[in-house]
């Protein structure tokens, strides 16, 4: 039987220490009671009663410091809210953008410069909910702002409902979020003995280094974005920091696939 | 200053509770000679001890307290249970964050901010207690205890239960909510004292009780 401690995964009388206190803090999630003694287990791992109490104090401070303020002030479903309004915001600009069109061709009126002055209005309500898209997003999600881009990793967060829901996504999920109409109708097609094509990105699919790419290299690059996406989304959920080297594999991975 | 001791650092001066603390207020309750006030009225524990039924705490237990809040009653515990560890489960947000600053400026207390009637979740950080202290108005908050107790509390490990009749079942009589609680313990439990709180805290029931 294995079973997920604080500090580690426990297995036939042996503990492989994780390399990430708060994370397996947080997965410290077993069905049943433990068999054995945590504390005289963790004793042993942290050499001495001193040590495992104060890492663990440690460890469970800085979790719930962490969960306290998250949970206060909701910043991703702040998030959520704001893309989704952003989404409206946009249609209601195209409609009214089309209505303008419409009424021009049929005659030049006073009418027509009231839709452009509200066209204006909302356009700069879509900057503004832009910018403060890209700022909460780059204080809670770093890492995934920077690789994804404050848009599609703010899309992203919106589709999985909160960061918390997003850390639990696998990277096959996260490449083709925002893609499952597509991907159910290839589903209902391949069921009728049809042949389809699986869809290889969602949301993804809006990141420069995907676009640029020739069709024929847009699969790969969207498999490995969405590993990369996946991984930060974890590194800003657990621990806040940020890690260069996560953009810069991308880069790398993006300037190989081009030149090829 | 006449000090007349009750409990492991707990003491009576002039009708007023104390425990023996190193550390400010946290609530508002007043701090003197390395004494701090313990109000009946904000804390079940000290209501009860006030009404004369103490609990004989070594200092080094192991304590699992359901339902800490900001940590009122819990910075008191902390006083008492000087030598040992409490794990305090608390799911609200808010009022964890006053507790926090508890936990910041003692050594013994483990923040644990989850749904106490999930102990699963928690199953790999808490380690057996020698006490489970539960205070939850919860309408389910025996079923709860029972949970924690299968997990985490020690052949012969002690609880102490704050149940408030309201939140239980409101559309009956408290004595009749309270004889349904004792009666629930009673299966698992040898209840060693029960009682009220009054005037302190009303229609309140305490059980305190040993796993057999
Ligand atoms: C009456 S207050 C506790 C006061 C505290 N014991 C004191 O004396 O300082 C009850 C607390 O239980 C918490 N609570 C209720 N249900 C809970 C649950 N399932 N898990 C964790 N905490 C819970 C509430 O959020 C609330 O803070």
């Amino acid at each position: 039987m294995k079973y997920n401690l604080w500090f580690g995964i426990y297995e036939d009388g042996r503990v492989d220490k994780s390399s990430n206190l708060e994370e397996s803090f947080l997965n410290a999630e077993n069905e049943e009671p433990l068999p054995f003694s945590i504390s005289e287990v963790g004793i042993e791992v942290f050499g001495g009663k001193t040590g495992y109490y104060a890492s663990l104090r440690k460890v469970a401070l800085a979790v719930a410091e962490r969960l306290v303020e998250r949970e206060l002030r909701k910043e991703d479903r702040y998030v959520v809210a704001l893309v989704k309004a952003l989404e409206e915001v946009e249609e209601a600009i195209n409609m009214l953008n089309e209505k303008l069109e419409d009424i021009r061709t049929v005659k030049d009126t006073e009418i027509a410069a009231d839709f452009e002055n509200k066209i204006e209005e909302l356009k700069n309500l879509r900057k503004k909910i832009e910018r403060e898209i890209e700022e909460i997003m780059t204080k809670i999600a770093p890492n995934l702002t920077e690789i994804a881009g404050a848009k599609v990793a703010a899309k992203l967060l919106e589709r999985a409902g909160s960061m918390e829901r997003f850390v639990k996504l696998p990277a096959s999920k996260i490449q083709v979020i925002g893609a499952e109409k597509s991907l159910y109708k290839a589903f209902a097609r391949m069921k009728r003995g049809k042949k389809a094509k699986i869809p290889k990105h969602g949301i993804i699919f809006l990141h420069p280094f995907i676009r640029t790419l020739p069709k024929s290299k847009r699969g790969k690059m969207a498999r490995f974005l969405a590993a990369k996406i996946a991984i930060a989304a974890k590194i800003d959920y657990f621990r806040g920091e940020v890690d260069e080297s996560l953009y810069e594999s991308l880069r790398k991975r993006y300037e190989e696939l081009r030149r090829k | 200053m006449k000090l007349e001791k009750v409990m492991r650092n707990v003491y009576l001066t002039d009708g007023m509770l104390v425990t023996k603390s190193r550390y400010g207020s946290h609530y508002g309750e007043k701090v003197f000679d390395g004494f701090r006030e313990w109000i009946p009225w904000r804390s079940k524990l000290a209501a009860m001890i006030l009404k004369g039924y103490t609990i004989d705490f070594k200092g080094e237990e192991k304590v699992l307290y359901l339902g800490a809040a900001s940590g009122t009653t819990l910075s008191h515990l902390a006083d008492i249970i000087d030598e040992g560890f409490i794990y305090a489960v608390e799911y609200a947000a808010k009022p964890f964050e006053k507790l926090l600053e508890l936990v910041r400026e003692r050594n013994n207390i483990i923040p644990l901010l989850f749904d106490a009637s999930k102990p699963w979740k928690y199953s790999g950080i808490v380690e057996k207690v020698d006490f489970i202290y539960q205070d939850i108005a919860q309408k389910n908050q025996v079923d709860i205890l029972e949970r924690n107790t299968e997990f985490f509390l020690k052949k012969g490990g002690e609880i102490l239960i704050m149940v408030k009749a309201r939140s239980i079942d409101s559309t009956v009589e408290p004595e009749e909510v309270f004889d349904n609680v004792l009666k629930k313990i009673k299966s698992r439990f040898k209840v060693m004292k029960h009682g009220n709180l009054e005037p302190y805290h009303k229609d309140h029931l305490f059980v305190h009780a040993k796993l057999f």
